[in-house]
Protein backbone atom coordinates (compact mmCIF):
# COMPACT_ATOMS: atom_id res chain seq x y z
CA UNK A 1 0.00 0.00 0.00
CA UNK A 2 2.73 2.46 0.98
CA UNK A 3 4.78 1.55 -2.08
CA UNK A 4 1.72 2.13 -4.24
CA UNK A 5 1.03 5.50 -2.61
CA UNK A 6 4.65 6.50 -2.96
CA UNK A 7 4.65 5.56 -6.61
CA UNK A 8 1.43 7.52 -7.23
CA UNK A 9 2.81 10.61 -5.49
CA UNK A 10 6.07 10.33 -7.44
CA UNK A 11 4.22 9.94 -10.73
CA UNK A 12 1.98 12.93 -10.01
CA UNK A 13 4.93 15.05 -8.91
CA UNK A 14 6.88 14.17 -12.05
CA UNK A 15 3.94 14.97 -14.29
CA UNK A 16 3.24 18.25 -12.49
CA UNK A 17 6.87 19.35 -12.56
CA UNK A 18 7.08 18.37 -16.20
CA UNK A 19 3.91 20.36 -16.85
CA UNK A 20 5.61 23.37 -15.33
CA UNK A 21 8.19 23.41 -18.11
CA UNK A 22 7.43 26.33 -20.38
CA UNK A 23 9.84 26.50 -23.29
CA UNK A 24 11.36 29.80 -24.31
CA UNK A 25 9.64 31.38 -27.25
CA UNK A 26 12.71 32.25 -29.32
CA UNK A 27 12.41 32.79 -33.06
CA UNK A 28 15.72 33.92 -34.52
CA UNK A 29 16.04 32.89 -38.11
CA UNK A 30 17.81 35.72 -40.01
CA UNK A 31 15.55 35.11 -43.02
CA UNK A 32 12.50 35.87 -40.83
CA UNK A 33 11.76 39.61 -41.03
CA UNK A 34 9.66 39.35 -37.83
CA UNK A 35 12.62 37.93 -35.93
CA UNK A 36 14.80 40.78 -37.21
CA UNK A 37 12.20 43.37 -36.27
CA UNK A 38 11.97 41.87 -32.78
CA UNK A 39 15.69 42.64 -32.47
CA UNK A 40 15.26 46.20 -33.72
CA UNK A 41 16.61 45.52 -37.22
CA UNK A 42 14.38 47.07 -39.84
CA UNK A 43 13.76 45.66 -43.31
CA UNK A 44 15.07 45.59 -45.94
CA UNK A 45 17.85 43.71 -44.19
CA UNK A 46 20.99 42.07 -45.45
CA UNK A 47 21.64 38.91 -43.51
CA UNK A 48 23.71 35.75 -43.54
CA UNK A 49 22.32 32.28 -43.14
CA UNK A 50 22.95 30.38 -40.98
CA UNK A 51 23.52 32.90 -38.25
CA UNK A 52 26.04 30.60 -36.60
CA UNK A 53 27.89 27.50 -37.64
CA UNK A 54 30.59 25.32 -36.17
CA UNK A 55 32.98 23.51 -38.45
CA UNK A 56 36.18 21.50 -38.27
CA UNK A 57 39.42 22.26 -40.04
CA UNK A 58 38.54 19.88 -42.87
CA UNK A 59 35.07 21.24 -43.57
CA UNK A 60 34.02 23.82 -46.12
CA UNK A 61 32.12 26.78 -44.76
CA UNK A 62 29.17 27.93 -46.81
CA UNK A 63 27.62 31.23 -45.83
CA UNK A 64 24.48 32.35 -47.64
CA UNK A 65 23.83 36.02 -48.24
CA UNK A 66 20.15 37.05 -48.19
CA UNK A 67 18.04 40.13 -48.64
CA UNK A 68 14.99 40.14 -46.36
CA UNK A 69 11.95 42.29 -46.99
CA UNK A 70 8.75 42.58 -45.00
CA UNK A 71 6.20 40.49 -46.83
CA UNK A 72 3.85 43.45 -47.28
CA UNK A 73 6.42 46.03 -48.40
CA UNK A 74 8.77 44.45 -50.90
CA UNK A 75 10.54 46.61 -53.44
CA UNK A 76 11.69 45.32 -56.83
CA UNK A 77 15.40 45.70 -57.43
CA UNK A 78 17.60 45.29 -60.48
CA UNK A 79 21.08 45.59 -59.12
CA UNK A 80 23.04 45.37 -55.92
CA UNK A 81 26.48 45.79 -54.43
CA UNK A 82 27.45 44.04 -51.24
CA UNK A 83 30.65 44.62 -49.30
CA UNK A 84 31.43 41.78 -46.94
CA UNK A 85 34.25 41.51 -44.44
CA UNK A 86 35.35 38.12 -43.17
CA UNK A 87 37.99 37.09 -40.59
CA UNK A 88 40.94 36.15 -42.79
CA UNK A 89 42.90 34.96 -39.80
CA UNK A 90 40.34 32.18 -39.44
CA UNK A 91 39.05 31.40 -42.91
CA UNK A 92 40.17 31.80 -46.53
CA UNK A 93 37.88 32.73 -49.39
CA UNK A 94 37.34 29.84 -51.74
CA UNK A 95 34.40 30.57 -54.07
CA UNK A 96 31.46 32.93 -54.47
CA UNK A 97 28.36 31.71 -56.28
CA UNK A 98 25.20 33.62 -57.32
CA UNK A 99 22.19 32.86 -55.21
CA UNK A 100 19.10 31.03 -56.39
CA UNK A 101 17.05 34.20 -56.02
CA UNK A 102 19.14 35.98 -58.61
CA UNK A 103 19.38 33.05 -60.99
CA UNK A 104 15.69 32.29 -60.59
CA UNK A 105 16.61 28.82 -59.38
CA UNK A 106 19.21 28.50 -62.13
CA UNK A 107 16.80 29.58 -64.90
CA UNK A 108 18.54 32.87 -65.76
CA UNK A 109 22.07 34.23 -65.61
CA UNK A 110 22.34 37.82 -64.45
CA UNK A 111 25.62 39.70 -64.46
CA UNK A 112 27.29 38.49 -61.33
CA UNK A 113 30.83 39.33 -60.35
CA UNK A 114 32.92 40.12 -57.33
CA UNK A 115 36.19 41.64 -56.32
CA UNK A 116 38.44 40.45 -53.55
CA UNK A 117 41.07 42.72 -52.07
CA UNK A 118 43.25 39.76 -51.16
CA UNK A 119 42.84 40.50 -47.52
CA UNK A 120 39.44 40.30 -45.86
CA UNK A 121 37.02 42.31 -48.02
CA UNK A 122 34.80 41.04 -50.81
CA UNK A 123 32.60 43.22 -53.02
CA UNK A 124 29.82 41.44 -54.88
CA UNK A 125 27.98 42.97 -57.83
CA UNK A 126 24.85 41.67 -59.52
CA UNK A 127 22.73 43.31 -62.27
CA UNK A 128 19.78 42.38 -64.43
CA UNK A 129 20.50 43.56 -67.94
CA UNK A 130 17.75 41.70 -69.75
CA UNK A 131 14.71 43.17 -71.50
CA UNK A 132 12.11 40.63 -70.46
CA UNK A 133 12.94 40.62 -66.77
CA UNK A 134 13.92 43.95 -65.33
CA UNK A 135 13.89 43.24 -61.64
CA UNK A 136 13.00 40.87 -58.79
CA UNK A 137 11.29 41.50 -55.50
CA UNK A 138 10.91 39.79 -52.15
CA UNK A 139 13.11 37.99 -49.73
CA UNK A 140 15.74 35.82 -51.37
CA UNK A 141 19.09 34.23 -51.69
CA UNK A 142 21.71 36.58 -53.18
CA UNK A 143 24.95 34.64 -53.03
CA UNK A 144 26.82 31.78 -51.44
CA UNK A 145 30.29 32.46 -50.05
CA UNK A 146 32.43 29.37 -49.64
CA UNK A 147 35.42 29.49 -47.31
CA UNK A 148 38.13 27.14 -46.16
CA UNK A 149 39.25 27.11 -42.53
CA UNK A 150 42.81 28.26 -41.89
CA UNK A 151 42.92 28.24 -38.10
CA UNK A 152 40.83 27.46 -35.06
CA UNK A 153 38.81 30.14 -33.39
CA UNK A 154 35.59 32.08 -33.36
CA UNK A 155 34.76 35.23 -35.30
CA UNK A 156 32.11 36.89 -37.43
CA UNK A 157 31.46 37.73 -41.03
CA UNK A 158 29.54 40.94 -41.63
CA UNK A 159 28.35 43.51 -44.16
CA UNK A 160 29.63 47.05 -44.42
CA UNK A 161 26.27 48.74 -44.60
CA UNK A 162 27.62 52.00 -45.96
CA UNK A 163 29.07 50.19 -48.93
CA UNK A 164 26.03 48.08 -49.71
CA UNK A 165 23.69 49.40 -52.37
CA UNK A 166 20.50 48.27 -54.08
CA UNK A 167 18.97 49.95 -57.11
CA UNK A 168 15.83 49.46 -59.17
CA UNK A 169 15.65 49.34 -62.95
CA UNK A 170 15.38 53.13 -63.03
CA UNK A 171 18.67 53.35 -61.21
CA UNK A 172 16.96 54.71 -58.09
CA UNK A 173 18.59 53.62 -54.88
CA UNK A 174 16.69 51.35 -52.49
CA UNK A 175 17.64 51.99 -48.92
CA UNK A 176 18.94 49.05 -46.91
CA UNK A 177 17.90 49.59 -43.29
CA UNK A 178 19.73 46.86 -41.47
CA UNK A 179 22.33 44.15 -41.50
CA UNK A 180 23.01 41.03 -39.48
CA UNK A 181 26.33 39.30 -39.15
CA UNK A 182 27.03 35.57 -38.84
CA UNK A 183 29.20 33.71 -36.40
CA UNK A 184 31.78 31.15 -37.53
CA UNK A 185 33.45 28.74 -35.14
CA UNK A 186 36.33 26.61 -36.30
CA UNK A 187 37.26 23.74 -33.99
CA UNK B 1 -23.60 -5.53 19.78
CA UNK B 2 -26.95 -4.97 21.37
CA UNK B 3 -29.78 -2.57 20.78
CA UNK B 4 -32.04 -0.99 23.26
CA UNK B 5 -35.28 0.76 22.34
CA UNK B 6 -37.23 2.49 24.99
CA UNK B 7 -38.47 5.87 26.02
CA UNK B 8 -36.68 8.19 28.34
CA UNK B 9 -39.93 9.17 29.94
CA UNK B 10 -40.17 8.40 33.59
CA UNK B 11 -43.67 7.78 34.81
CA UNK B 12 -44.44 8.74 38.33
CA UNK B 13 -47.42 6.50 38.87
CA UNK B 14 -49.56 6.37 41.91
CA UNK B 15 -47.52 4.55 44.51
CA UNK B 16 -50.64 2.66 45.63
CA UNK B 17 -51.58 1.59 42.09
CA UNK B 18 -52.72 -1.93 41.40
CA UNK B 19 -51.40 -3.93 38.47
CA UNK B 20 -52.46 -6.99 36.59
CA UNK B 21 -49.21 -8.56 35.40
CA UNK B 22 -49.29 -10.76 32.31
CA UNK B 23 -45.99 -12.51 31.78
CA UNK B 24 -45.38 -14.23 28.47
CA UNK B 25 -41.97 -15.88 28.55
CA UNK B 26 -40.48 -18.42 26.18
CA UNK B 27 -38.80 -20.12 29.10
CA UNK B 28 -39.66 -20.36 32.74
CA UNK B 29 -38.63 -17.63 35.20
CA UNK B 30 -39.75 -19.24 38.49
CA UNK B 31 -39.10 -16.37 40.87
CA UNK B 32 -40.24 -13.47 38.80
CA UNK B 33 -43.63 -12.95 40.46
CA UNK B 34 -42.18 -12.96 43.93
CA UNK B 35 -39.31 -10.76 42.79
CA UNK B 36 -41.75 -8.05 41.69
CA UNK B 37 -43.67 -8.26 44.93
CA UNK B 38 -40.46 -8.03 46.95
CA UNK B 39 -38.92 -5.22 44.98
CA UNK B 40 -42.06 -3.08 44.77
CA UNK B 41 -43.79 -3.87 48.02
CA UNK B 42 -45.99 -0.80 48.10
CA UNK B 43 -47.70 -1.76 44.87
CA UNK B 44 -50.31 -4.45 44.39
CA UNK B 45 -49.69 -7.02 41.67
CA UNK B 46 -52.13 -9.62 40.41
CA UNK B 47 -50.78 -12.32 38.11
CA UNK B 48 -52.93 -14.05 35.57
CA UNK B 49 -51.41 -16.62 33.26
CA UNK B 50 -54.72 -17.42 31.62
CA UNK B 51 -54.66 -14.44 29.28
CA UNK B 52 -52.75 -15.68 26.26
CA UNK B 53 -52.07 -14.36 22.83
CA UNK B 54 -54.07 -11.25 23.50
CA UNK B 55 -51.43 -8.71 22.60
CA UNK B 56 -49.76 -10.16 19.56
CA UNK B 57 -49.25 -8.07 16.44
CA UNK B 58 -49.65 -4.76 18.22
CA UNK B 59 -47.47 -3.03 15.63
CA UNK B 60 -49.61 -4.23 12.75
CA UNK B 61 -52.45 -1.92 13.75
CA UNK B 62 -52.65 1.66 12.55
CA UNK B 63 -53.21 2.82 16.10
CA UNK B 64 -51.51 0.29 18.37
CA UNK B 65 -52.10 2.38 21.49
CA UNK B 66 -55.83 1.83 21.24
CA UNK B 67 -55.98 -1.55 19.54
CA UNK B 68 -56.99 -3.51 22.67
CA UNK B 69 -58.91 -0.74 24.40
CA UNK B 70 -62.05 -2.75 25.04
CA UNK B 71 -60.23 -5.86 26.22
CA UNK B 72 -58.07 -3.78 28.58
CA UNK B 73 -61.09 -2.09 30.13
CA UNK B 74 -62.80 -5.45 30.52
CA UNK B 75 -59.73 -7.04 32.16
CA UNK B 76 -59.39 -4.02 34.45
CA UNK B 77 -62.99 -4.38 35.56
CA UNK B 78 -62.65 -8.13 36.14
CA UNK B 79 -59.43 -7.85 38.17
CA UNK B 80 -60.07 -4.43 39.73
CA UNK B 81 -56.69 -3.02 38.78
CA UNK B 82 -55.49 0.39 37.60
CA UNK B 83 -52.96 -0.89 35.10
CA UNK B 84 -52.19 -3.95 33.07
CA UNK B 85 -48.51 -4.76 32.70
CA UNK B 86 -47.57 -7.11 29.89
CA UNK B 87 -44.04 -8.51 29.88
CA UNK B 88 -42.90 -10.57 26.90
CA UNK B 89 -39.46 -12.16 26.88
CA UNK B 90 -37.88 -14.26 24.15
CA UNK B 91 -34.40 -15.70 24.16
CA UNK B 92 -32.74 -15.88 20.78
CA UNK B 93 -29.22 -17.22 20.65
CA UNK B 94 -27.46 -15.47 23.49
CA UNK B 95 -29.73 -12.45 23.62
CA UNK B 96 -32.75 -11.33 25.58
CA UNK B 97 -35.50 -9.70 23.54
CA UNK B 98 -37.95 -8.10 25.91
CA UNK B 99 -41.06 -6.07 25.27
CA UNK B 100 -42.94 -4.34 28.03
CA UNK B 101 -46.39 -2.78 27.60
CA UNK B 102 -48.27 -0.76 30.20
CA UNK B 103 -51.98 -0.15 29.68
CA UNK B 104 -54.28 2.12 31.67
CA UNK B 105 -57.48 0.23 32.45
CA UNK B 106 -59.57 3.39 32.80
CA UNK B 107 -58.91 4.56 29.23
CA UNK B 108 -57.87 1.21 27.80
CA UNK B 109 -54.93 2.84 26.05
CA UNK B 110 -51.26 1.92 25.88
CA UNK B 111 -49.46 4.45 28.07
CA UNK B 112 -45.91 3.16 28.08
CA UNK B 113 -43.87 0.73 26.07
CA UNK B 114 -40.35 -0.56 26.09
CA UNK B 115 -38.50 -2.85 23.71
CA UNK B 116 -35.04 -4.07 24.48
CA UNK B 117 -32.58 -6.39 22.75
CA UNK B 118 -29.61 -7.06 24.96
CA UNK B 119 -26.93 -9.68 25.43
CA UNK B 120 -27.96 -12.23 28.01
CA UNK B 121 -26.29 -12.02 31.38
CA UNK B 122 -26.61 -13.56 34.79
CA UNK B 123 -30.26 -13.44 35.89
CA UNK B 124 -30.70 -10.99 33.03
CA UNK B 125 -34.40 -11.57 32.36
CA UNK B 126 -35.42 -10.94 35.94
CA UNK B 127 -33.12 -7.94 36.14
CA UNK B 128 -34.50 -6.45 32.93
CA UNK B 129 -38.07 -6.80 34.21
CA UNK B 130 -37.02 -5.15 37.45
CA UNK B 131 -35.47 -2.28 35.51
CA UNK B 132 -38.59 -1.97 33.38
CA UNK B 133 -41.02 -1.93 36.33
CA UNK B 134 -38.58 0.25 38.26
CA UNK B 135 -38.67 2.76 35.46
CA UNK B 136 -42.47 2.76 35.55
CA UNK B 137 -42.50 3.28 39.28
CA UNK B 138 -39.45 5.54 39.26
CA UNK B 139 -37.64 3.22 41.63
CA UNK B 140 -34.50 1.87 40.01
CA UNK B 141 -32.06 0.23 42.31
CA UNK B 142 -28.33 0.60 41.84
CA UNK B 143 -27.67 -3.12 41.88
CA UNK B 144 -29.92 -3.60 38.84
CA UNK B 145 -27.88 -1.10 36.90
CA UNK B 146 -24.66 -2.70 38.10
CA UNK B 147 -25.92 -6.08 37.01
CA UNK B 148 -26.62 -4.84 33.54
CA UNK B 149 -23.23 -3.16 33.35
CA UNK B 150 -21.70 -6.60 33.62
CA UNK B 151 -22.43 -7.11 29.92
CA UNK B 152 -20.38 -4.08 29.00
CA UNK B 153 -16.65 -4.13 28.39
CA UNK B 154 -14.87 -3.62 31.64
CA UNK B 155 -11.97 -1.90 29.90
CA UNK B 156 -13.37 -0.01 26.92
CA UNK B 157 -9.96 1.34 26.02
CA UNK B 158 -8.85 -2.20 25.23
CA UNK B 159 -11.59 -2.72 22.68
CA UNK B 160 -10.22 -3.25 19.20
CA UNK B 161 -12.48 -2.36 16.32
CA UNK B 162 -12.64 -4.08 12.97
CA UNK B 163 -13.25 -0.77 11.19
CA UNK B 164 -11.66 2.51 12.15
CA UNK B 165 -11.68 6.06 10.74
CA UNK B 166 -7.95 5.76 10.07
CA UNK B 167 -8.56 2.58 8.10
CA UNK B 168 -11.15 4.44 6.04
CA UNK B 169 -8.80 7.41 5.51
CA UNK B 170 -5.92 5.21 4.35
CA UNK B 171 -8.16 3.31 1.98
CA UNK B 172 -9.45 6.53 0.45
CA UNK B 173 -5.90 7.77 0.15
CA UNK B 174 -5.07 4.66 -1.86
CA UNK B 175 -8.24 4.61 -3.98
CA UNK B 176 -10.75 7.49 -3.76
CA UNK B 177 -14.10 6.27 -2.48
CA UNK B 178 -12.73 3.05 -1.04
CA UNK B 179 -12.80 4.45 2.50
CA UNK B 180 -16.40 5.58 2.12
CA UNK B 181 -17.36 2.16 0.73
CA UNK B 182 -15.51 0.57 3.65
CA UNK B 183 -17.65 2.72 5.96
CA UNK B 184 -20.79 1.54 4.19
CA UNK B 185 -21.57 4.78 2.39
CA UNK B 186 -21.92 3.64 -1.20
CA UNK B 187 -23.37 6.89 -2.56
CA UNK B 188 -20.56 8.97 -1.14
CA UNK B 189 -18.03 6.42 -2.35
CA UNK B 190 -19.43 6.59 -5.86
CA UNK B 191 -19.45 10.38 -5.90
CA UNK B 192 -15.86 10.66 -4.66
CA UNK B 193 -14.65 8.00 -7.06
CA UNK B 194 -16.44 9.68 -9.98
CA UNK B 195 -15.10 13.12 -9.02
CA UNK B 196 -11.52 11.94 -8.68
CA UNK B 197 -11.74 9.84 -11.82
CA UNK B 198 -13.07 12.82 -13.79
CA UNK B 199 -10.36 15.12 -12.45
CA UNK B 200 -7.68 12.53 -13.14
CA UNK B 201 -8.87 11.94 -16.68
CA UNK B 202 -9.05 15.69 -17.29
CA UNK B 203 -5.55 16.11 -15.90
CA UNK B 204 -4.12 13.28 -18.00
CA UNK B 205 -5.89 14.66 -21.07
CA UNK B 206 -4.49 18.15 -20.45
CA UNK B 207 -1.04 16.75 -19.80
CA UNK B 208 -1.18 14.72 -23.01
CA UNK B 209 -2.22 17.81 -24.96
CA UNK B 210 0.55 19.78 -23.29
CA UNK B 211 3.09 17.12 -24.18
CA UNK B 212 1.89 16.95 -27.79
CA UNK B 213 1.96 20.73 -28.16
CA UNK B 214 5.39 21.02 -26.57
CA UNK B 215 6.88 18.36 -28.86
CA UNK B 216 5.22 19.89 -31.87
CA UNK B 217 6.58 23.31 -30.89
CA UNK B 218 10.12 21.96 -30.60
CA UNK B 219 9.82 20.17 -33.93
CA UNK B 220 8.46 23.24 -35.72
CA UNK B 221 11.10 25.43 -34.08
CA UNK B 222 13.80 23.08 -35.31
CA UNK B 223 12.36 23.15 -38.84
CA UNK B 224 12.08 26.94 -38.62
CA UNK B 225 15.73 27.26 -37.68
CA UNK B 226 16.98 24.90 -40.36
CA UNK B 227 15.39 26.43 -43.43
CA UNK B 228 16.30 29.53 -45.41
CA UNK B 229 13.12 29.51 -47.49
CA UNK B 230 11.05 32.50 -46.51
CA UNK B 231 7.72 30.74 -47.07
CA UNK B 232 8.74 27.75 -44.99
CA UNK B 233 10.12 30.06 -42.33
CA UNK B 234 6.80 31.87 -42.16
CA UNK B 235 4.79 28.63 -42.07
CA UNK B 236 6.95 26.94 -39.43
CA UNK B 237 6.90 30.07 -37.32
CA UNK B 238 3.09 30.30 -37.45
CA UNK B 239 2.79 26.63 -36.46
CA UNK B 240 5.36 26.96 -33.72
CA UNK B 241 3.66 30.06 -32.28
CA UNK B 242 0.33 28.23 -32.15
CA UNK B 243 1.99 25.21 -30.52
CA UNK B 244 3.71 27.48 -28.01
CA UNK B 245 0.42 29.14 -27.04
CA UNK B 246 -1.22 25.71 -26.74
CA UNK B 247 1.53 24.23 -24.62
CA UNK B 248 1.35 27.19 -22.22
CA UNK B 249 -2.43 26.91 -21.96
CA UNK B 250 -2.42 23.13 -21.43
CA UNK B 251 0.42 23.41 -18.96
CA UNK B 252 -1.57 25.85 -16.81
CA UNK B 253 -4.66 23.69 -17.18
CA UNK B 254 -2.75 20.53 -16.26
CA UNK B 255 -1.26 22.19 -13.19
CA UNK B 256 -4.67 23.48 -12.09
CA UNK B 257 -6.25 20.07 -12.63
CA UNK B 258 -3.38 18.31 -10.86
CA UNK B 259 -3.84 20.66 -7.92
CA UNK B 260 -7.57 19.99 -7.91
CA UNK B 261 -7.01 16.25 -8.18
CA UNK B 262 -4.55 16.16 -5.29
CA UNK B 263 -6.69 18.50 -3.17
CA UNK B 264 -9.74 16.38 -3.90
CA UNK B 265 -7.78 13.21 -3.15
CA UNK B 266 -6.67 14.48 0.23
CA UNK B 267 -10.15 15.90 0.95
CA UNK B 268 -11.60 12.53 0.09
CA UNK B 269 -9.29 10.91 2.60
CA UNK B 270 -10.15 13.50 5.26
CA UNK B 271 -13.85 13.01 4.50
CA UNK B 272 -13.43 9.27 4.91
CA UNK B 273 -11.76 9.86 8.27
CA UNK B 274 -14.36 12.37 9.51
CA UNK B 275 -17.31 10.20 8.49
CA UNK B 276 -15.47 6.95 9.10
CA UNK B 277 -16.84 4.10 11.18
CA UNK B 278 -16.93 4.96 14.87
CA UNK B 279 -18.38 2.62 17.48
CA UNK B 280 -21.11 3.87 19.80
CA UNK B 281 -19.61 4.04 23.24
CA UNK B 282 -22.65 4.99 25.28
CA UNK B 283 -25.54 2.93 23.93
CA UNK B 284 -26.20 1.46 27.32
CA UNK B 285 -26.08 4.70 29.25
CA UNK B 286 -28.39 6.46 26.84
CA UNK B 287 -31.34 4.38 27.98
CA UNK B 288 -30.95 5.00 31.68
CA UNK B 289 -32.67 7.76 33.65
CA UNK B 290 -30.61 10.91 33.62
CA UNK B 291 -29.70 10.60 37.27
CA UNK B 292 -28.24 7.17 36.66
CA UNK B 293 -26.02 8.09 33.72
CA UNK B 294 -22.38 8.02 34.74
CA UNK B 295 -20.58 11.29 34.17
CA UNK B 296 -17.76 11.62 31.71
Amino acid sequence: MRIFNGFAVLLCSTLILSSCTIYDKIFDNPVDFKANEERGIEAPTLVFYPKSQTKTQTDSIIVGSFIVFKDDSTEPFSGLQLQIEFPNNLIELDTILPGLFLTDTSQSTPLFTYTYNGNNLVDIYAYFLGTTKLDIDGTGHLADLIFSPSASGKDSIFYHLNNCTMINHKDDQIEVNGIRSAEIIIE
Amino acid sequence: MYLIFFSNLVFAFDQEATYLVLNHFDESLPNIDQSLIDNFNNASFNFDESVNLLFDDIDSDNNPASKYMDQIKELGAIHHVNYILLNKIKHIDNRIIMEGLLFNTRSGGLVHRRKINVKNYNNGSVNEISLWVGEIRNKIQKQWEKARESIMFQNPEEISYDKTPMGAALRSLAIPGWGQAYSGNSLSAGLWAALELSLSVAFISSYTNYDTSAKSYLQNLKSYNTTDDEKEVSAYRASAEKDWDDHVMYSKLAIALAGSTITGWVSNSVHAWVFGPRPYTNIYQKGLPQTAVPKG
